[in-house]
């Protein structure tokens, strides 16, 4: 049985062909292929089947550079994974992921992993040991830097439910952004992207919270497809603010790809959303760093 | 324009297979070169569709003539529809009263209802016996936790024993939204699933089907429900990439799947989810013909008969 052979026909279903979702151009912006504690390099490898059968154009991993866990700490596998972002690049991109309670050393990481290295970009991660959201004055010199280097800025945001009284964000972890600390930090920043991660975390409140402030773009990966959801966040910022991620292998690519796919979107607006508006934001960065790619 | 190009798509479509192929040797599967035969496309039996208004907001496809029209787009059948209205409401005879009456008059030969009965609620006895001899439905739904019960209710067993006696199907829902995002006045609790074991050992006769149920993080009461009991899974909870094929094909050397195939049963979650998520789940995963039929319809059949 050829492994990327589906047996039987998805057109039949109503659904993308292989071909179909190749053509797509679909670049996953939001890949966990490294995050396994013990063999992530052995998770990336066990991965690809899936990434190449669903027919993926490129994968950027969060996790260049430390753990998502210990971002500022070096991992064992760091230099495994900068020489496979180099070998790979023509289809494995890699963004490292920053702490803003430490910012000074997030500076330095970020010199090393993307102006001295293979990364395109940085990433927020969902908390932190000292408490301090992307909202914080600390941020700043991240920030400054990341728009010296052209870096693409992830940043995990969630609304969870929780605390009393139960609210929205009132769970969240501590230093964990919500997309009302993205918009604080994207007015002091109107000249720079951001990438609010997880649609804000509920998407009904997200959108909202994102809607009048034109340089945040929502990714909506990593939650539960919830039919219509992209249909509303299209609607409320317009296809050019939405980027796509797949978030696997803890979530599948079932789930992610079939949150746009079920939409109303044009087929060209579904090519921007798959990629097209993430390759427009890092253009700069990919042309410099020399990464081969097609806008 | 355009950086160094790179043709990726002509990439993809040449490199892919021996790459996945030695992803494959990797984790132990077997691979082969030849493709399989072309086949012809089974239809499909949706175990898990919901009819009426979601309480929290309006869902794309919750007017049943929409949601209708979508999963015949996708070559989906028969659908097995429980009501929103079991969620919160307490009069559930004229909720199940109401879903019949939608299934006859919407349906169009492809939903077959699904009532629901409250534990909490008193005389749910009554609910369960007219969704059998006036309704004629298949089976019930319990919605634990929405319907202020878990699965330690006292009446739980007797439930069980009397769907067993009338021949119905029982279906569980452990879950149906991520509790991250719930309305803040819900604070409903995760439904454990072990309660449920030696009630269903005792009762071998029963048909029980588990819908949205993932098991817990250790997979011990999965693997209990799995060895001690004759119960069904839905897959549209099994979270991914190729979750579904991990779950249900021999590991490597043979070994025993965590879940027979046999036992586990399409579900869309929709129009809550996208249809086309449980769709792609099918395609996902490196599956064959045979196991797709079976997930497709078969199993269905095996369980409810057209």
């Amino acid at each position: 049985m050829d492994p990327l052979a589906f047996a039987l026909n998805p057109a039949d279903y109503g659904l993308p062909t292989r071909e179909e979702l190749v053509a797509y151009r679909i670049w996953d912006t939001h890949f966990h292929g490294f995050n396994d504690r013990t063999d992530p390099l052995g998770q990336f490898h066990a991965n690809n089947l899936y990434v190449r059968r669903m027919g993926i154009e490129r994968s950027v991993t969060l996790e260049a550079g430390g753990t998502l866990r210990a971002p500022l700490q070096p991992a064992a596998h760091d230099a495994e994974l900068r020489e496979l972002l180099v070998q790979e690049r023509a289809w494995l991109s890699g963004i490292t992921p920053i702490d803003p309670g430490f910012p000074d050393e997030s500076c330095v990481k970020m010199e090393a992993w993307i102006r001295r290295g293979p990364c395109i970009g940085i990433k927020y991660v969902g908390g932190n040991s000292r408490g301090i959201p992307c909202s914080h004055p600390n941020n700043d010199p991240i920030i400054r830097l990341a728009a010296e280097l052209g870096a693409t800025i992830y940043i995990h945001t969630w609304l969870k439910v929780g605390g009393t009284p139960r609210g929205p964000g009132r769970g969240n972890l501590p230093g964990e952004s919500t997309p009302q600390d993205v918009v604080v930090l994207a007015r002091r920043f109107p000249d720079v992207r951001f990438i609010c991660g997880h649609s804000g975390g509920d998407w009904e409140l997200g959108v909202r919270i994102v809607r009048a402030q034109p340089n945040v773009l929502l990714e909506f990966a990593g939650s539960d497809p919830h039919s219509g959801a992209v249909d509303f966040a299209a609607r409320e910022l317009g296809a050019d603010r939405l980027v796509w991620g797949g978030h696997g292998p803890s979530r599948s690519y079932a789930t992610e790809l079939a949150k746009v796919l079920e939409s109303d979107l044009s087929p060209a607006d579904r090519l921007k959303v798959f990629g097209g508006n993430f390759r427009r934001l890092a253009s700069p960065i990919l042309r410099r760093e020399g990464i081969p790619f097609e806008l | 324009m355009t950086t160094l190009s790179l043709p990726r798509r002509r990439f993809l479509c040449q490199t892919a297979a021996s790459s996945a192929a030695v992803a494959l040797a990797r984790a132990g599967a077997p691979a082969s070169p030849s493709a399989p035969a072309p086949a012809a496309s089974p239809e499909i039996v949706d175990t898990n569709v919901t009819l009426f208004r979601w309480p929290f907001r309006r869902l794309k496809h919750d007017a049943t003539p929409a949601l209708v029209a979508k999963l015949r787009r996708h070559r989906l059948t028969e659908a097995w529809a429980g009501t929103y209205e079991a969620l919160l409401q307490k009069d559930l005879a004229g909720a199940n009263e109401r879903l019949a009456a939608e299934c006859r008059a919407h349906g169009a030969g492809l939903l077959r209802p699904f009532g629901s009965v409250n534990l909490a609620w008193p005389d749910w006895e009554d609910d369960l016996r007219r969704c059998h001899e006036e309704h004629r439905m298949p089976g019930v739904r319990l919605f634990p936790g929405y319907q202020t019960y878990d699965l330690s209710h006292p009446d739980l067993g007797r439930l069980i024993q009397l769907t067993a006696e009338r021949g119905l199907i029982l279906q569980i829902v452990f879950q149906m939204e991520d509790p991250r995002v719930h309305h803040p006045l819900l604070n409903l609790p995760i439904i454990d699933a072990r309660p449920l074991v030696p009630l269903l050992e005792r009762t071998p006769a029963a048909r029980v089907q588990l819908l949205h149920f993932a098991g817990n993080v250790a997979g011990t009461d999965l693997r209990a429900l799995v060895d001690r009991t004759g119960a069904w899974f839905e897959f549209s909870r099994w979270e991914g990439n190729g979750r579904l094929g991990q779950l249900i094909r021999p590991g490597p050397g043979g070994a025993r799947p965590p879940v027979p195939a046999s036992r586990v049963l399409f579900g869309s979650h929709a129009p809550y989810f996208p249809v086309e998520t449980g769709l792609l789940r099918l395609f996902e995963s490196p599956l064959d013909v045979e196991t797709l039929h079976a997930l497709m319809h078969r199993n269905a059949r095996r369980l409810l008969p057209a």
